[in-house]
């Protein structure tokens, strides 16, 4: 029997990376995927003042800062978010305010860095372990993450492939997703989505032995709905509006190949399982803000094809 | 000075926010005036203590629950509210055990609530100004037409949460203005009116409605003072006020009815939104309440309206034989639209009251569903109660579920079915004394979670706000947890016997006992059958180690 652990969307949050590491031999898992989205979202300046204070918003709060263990305390708060923190002064800051190229090289820049560290981490933790660890970078994550990936030696890029599972076991992965309204790094519209996941199954596949992991969740499914936005991207109706924005491609691919599982993200508030006939398709949803690992363990059995799954929020 | 406190990158999901106001919307649906409000205050008419101090009070009482919940959104804001906070917080049994009664089963009792204030402001007023005076009088008293009216509740009920969020919403939304201004032509017919013009109305109207005989006015006084009327305006020492307050929070005790729901909200951890949606809400509804009421004692009279209160449900309740000289609830819009003698602008402007019900009555069920999801995905009930329809997107099951066991309820209710002995309506307070134990669990684990999620909660907005060097959200949690302390004190020992509930009515007992044994017995079957599937339960809730 093979145990999975599936997490996705942890975008930046350093304690939500740490527990997906931990999750091996908490949940005593032989695999671990991610499913996709591991940068964060935003920069967030910590600007010095001459009077030696620092102020810092998070959250819309305004947070002034005193002494050194404020700001490391900051730091950490922030970094816990998924967010980027750096110290500047104010006139630094309004180099980078007129500058949005600089900002766009620096916000990879400590992207990079952050993940580089976070591969160093995996290989210290896993070494020795025997556990598979398989990231694939989704929508939001740059193509300039794959090379960092590739760098460590116990995290495997699963992007595009077919991997190993273990006892017969195999996943094909893909971080891409339809299009989206902020046109993000992995968007195609869905015929050339559809296009690229039929080209990564392998033929001949076994589909009761096979496993999806495919960032966007399939239209339609409850696993896609999120809060409609208008043209400004404000929330309508206090986020109670849900809508679906999976993928087509993606639904058509699982009703045709019918996979064992199909793993899913993107989506942070979709949380929850679907069937689409044979396939139990899964997303956990995303807590990352919270510093929370939601996640999904999945006894993968030959015999049996799924054994037992459940959902968690580590 | 650079004013520039975040830099964004292009990645899915970054939205700008969500408006103060659509929360505040659902929350002021939640603790619904003319639906709750007028229904409970309508039964409250043997207290001492003042209506409008109590109303005041109990808001300011209740801000302190706002800061709780707003606090548990911003630190752990998950679909599921109280049944995740508490399961994470407190363990897993406990959370289930104390969020399916409150979030789930007693909404069951809720059914034949909604449905009687649903004839009583809908039904009787309108089919009685469009003249079918038969039928009027039927769905006033006869409990058939009061199951038929919880059925099509139930089918109107379900079609909204079919239709998906996005169609309620949108539901709210119109019957939150078109309600409003239904309420305020009915202010204003209060406020240009008086009592003079009152009586002659209600006298035409009465009679020609409902068939009273002359006389109404005073034979309603008359009526509601032999039933023991006492209830005042104003007035009364702080202790008889308190003593009212198990009755009142029927009404405010609601503002964060759409906890549940806020997981699915991008932004919901913002904690000064949240705490603005809910304060405005209840501090609205408070104000409202006292202006709307001040108006009918300038017109209709306070002595009028409780004596009729009082006659209206002494006779209900079985105290007397003697039927109440107006032969319907005292609906105070239906009252004050005897002010005018056009059937027309009645019709119209009761039809506009009416949805205050409609904008409100999603809510019976929609957060159910929710804490039933968030039970299955943690594997405590079954995938099935969590999936939906394929092309309706409804979540046929967990409707099932509500409404299949809120019939019986309802029947049981509606009928009064003898339970060893006592009849089963009078149980309606439990449906509040359930969920506010419930909301006490959550209260615990709100003071608690300071100090046993550390890195959660100083990783949280909130982490900033102290009183006294105390988390504010565990000061806010000891106020609200000793006012619910208080209230469940008062309706399980009920030492002056105000409320009906408590341990010596068996009914009650057996009904609240009988759904804390069935969410036990679902848990301990679930930990079983789930270990015999290789799943450790426990293990869903605990945190997996950072370092």
């Amino acid at each position: 029997m093979t145990r999975l652990f599936f997490a996705t969307d942890v975008h930046g949050s350093e304690v939500c990376w740490r527990k997906f590491l931990n999750a091996a031999k908490f949940y005593r898992a032989d695999v671990l995927v991610l499913g996709g989205d591991m940068t964060g979202k935003a920069l967030v300046p910590i600007t010095q003042f001459p009077d030696g204070t620092y102020k810092a918003t998070l959250l819309q709060q305004e947070f002034i800062l005193d002494d050194e263990d404020a700001v490391h305390d900051m730091e950490r708060r922030v970094g816990s978010r998924g967010y980027y923190p750096f110290r500047v002064t104010p006139e630094q800051l309004a180099e980078l305010e007129a500058d949005p190229a600089r900002v766009d090289a620096f916000f990879l820049d400590r992207t990079l860095n952050l993940l580089d560290q976070w591969m160093a981490l995996a290989d210290e933790r896993l070494n020795g372990t025997g556990v598979r660890c398989y990231v694939c970078p989704g929508n939001d994550d740059s193509p300039a993450t794959d090379e960092v990936i590739r760098g460590s030696s116990r995290v495997e890029l699963a992007e595009g492939r077919a991997v190993e599972l273990g006892e017969g076991f195999s996943m094909v992965s893909t971080g891409w997703s339809n299009l989206t309204p902020w046109r993000t790094f992995r968007e195609l519209p869905e015929p050339e989505l559809a296009a690229k996941i039929e080209g990564m199954i392998p033929a001949g596949a076994t589909m009761s032995r096979s496993v999806f992991s495919f960032h966007c969740p399939p239209y339609g499914s409850g696993l896609d709905d999120a809060p409609e936005v208008d043209e400004e991207f404000n929330i309508r109706d206090a986020g109670r509006s849900l809508i679906p924005v999976g993928s087509t491609a993606v639904r058509e691919a699982i009703e045709r190949h019918q996979p064992l599982l199909a793993l899913h993200g993107h989506i942070h508030e979709g949380k929850g399982v679907a069937r689409l006939g044979k396939t139990l398709c899964i997303n956990p949803g995303s807590a990352y803000e919270q510093g929370v690992l939601q996640g999904a363990i999945i006894e993968l059995d030959i015999r049996k094809g799924i054994k037992s799954y459940s959902l968690t929020t580590g | 000075m650079s004013a520039t406190n975040l830099f964004l990158r292009k990645a899915t999901g970054l939205v700008r926010s969500w408006s103060v106001f659509d929360a505040f919307v659902y929350a002021f649906f939640s603790i619904n005036l003319v639906t709750l409000g007028l229904y409970i205050i309508s039964q409250m008419w043997f207290f001492e203590g003042g209506l409008v101090p109590t109303l005041i009070i109990s808001g300011i009482i209740i801000l302190s629950e706002c800061v709780v919940y707003a606090g548990l959104i911003a630190v752990m804001p998950r679909a599921g509210g109280d049944y995740v906070w508490q399961s994470r917080i407190l363990g897993g049994g406990l959370g289930f055990v104390l969020a399916v009664t409150g979030w789930w089963f007693i909404l069951w009792l809720w059914t034949p609530l909604y449905s009687d204030m649903l004839r009583h402001i809908f039904f009787v007023p309108l089919t009685a100004v469009l003249g079918m005076r038969e039928a009027a009088l039927w769905f006033a008293s006869s409990s058939g037409s009061w199951m038929l009216v919880t059925v099509l509740m139930l089918v109107f009920v379900s079609v909204v949460i079919a239709l998906g969020m996005k169609a309620y919403a949108r539901v709210q939304k119109f019957s939150f203005w078109v309600g409003n201004a239904g309420l305020a032509i009915v202010c204003l017919f209060l406020l240009l009116g008086n009592n003079a013009s009152f009586r002659n109305g209600l006298e035409a109207n009465a009679s020609k409605l409902f068939g009273a005989a002359p006389g109404v006015y005073d034979a309603t006084i008359a009526a509601g003072q032999a039933a023991g009327a006492i209830t005042p305006l104003f007035g009364g020492t702080l202790g008889v006020i308190f003593l009212a307050m198990p009755y009142i929070v029927f009404f405010n005790l609601w503002p964060n009815w759409g906890a549940t729901l806020y997981g699915e909200v991008k932004g919901a951890d913002d904690f000064r939104k949240n705490l603005k949606g809910m304060t405005y809400a209840l501090g609205l509804t408070t104000v409202l309440a006292v202006v709307f009421f001040l108006l009918v004692n300038k017109t209709l009279t306070w002595d009028f309206m409780n004596n009729a209160n009082a006659a209206y449900w002494n006779y209900r309740w079985g105290f007397t034989t003697e039927a109440p000289p107006l032969a319907a609830w005292p609906y105070p819009a239906m009252l004050a639209m005897f002010l005018t003698s056009s059937p027309i602008l009645q019709f119209i402007v009761l039809l506009a009251m009416s949805f205050w019900f409609f904008g409100w009555a999603g809510t019976v069920f929609l957060s159910s569903t929710r804490v039933i999801f968030a039970a299955a995905f943690d594997r405590v009930l079954p995938e099935r109660v969590a999936s939906v329809e394929p092309r309706s997107r409804a979540p046929v099951w967990a409707m099932v579920l509500m409404v299949v066991p809120g019939l019986i309820v309802s029947y049981l209710y509606i009928y009064n079915t003898p339970v060893f002995g006592t009849g089963f309506a009078s149980v309606t307070l439990a449906s509040t004394l359930v969920i506010a134990v419930t909301y006490l669990g959550s209260t615990i684990a709100a003071i608690l979670l300071p100090f046993v999620k550390k890195d959660l909660y100083n990783a949280s907005p909130i982490a900033k706000y102290k009183v006294a060097g105390l988390p504010l959200i565990s000061v806010a949690g000891v106020i609200f947890g000793a006012f619910l302390v208080f209230l469940l004190y008062q309706w399980f020992l009920d030492p002056n016997a105000l409320y009906g509930i408590g341990l010596k009515n068996t009914a009650s007992v057996i009904f609240m006992g009988a759904m804390y044994v069935l969410a036990i017995v679902i848990y301990v079957v679930a930990t079983i059958v789930r270990r015999g599937q290789g799943i450790n339960l426990g293990m869903v809730y605990k945190e997996i180690p950072a370092e």
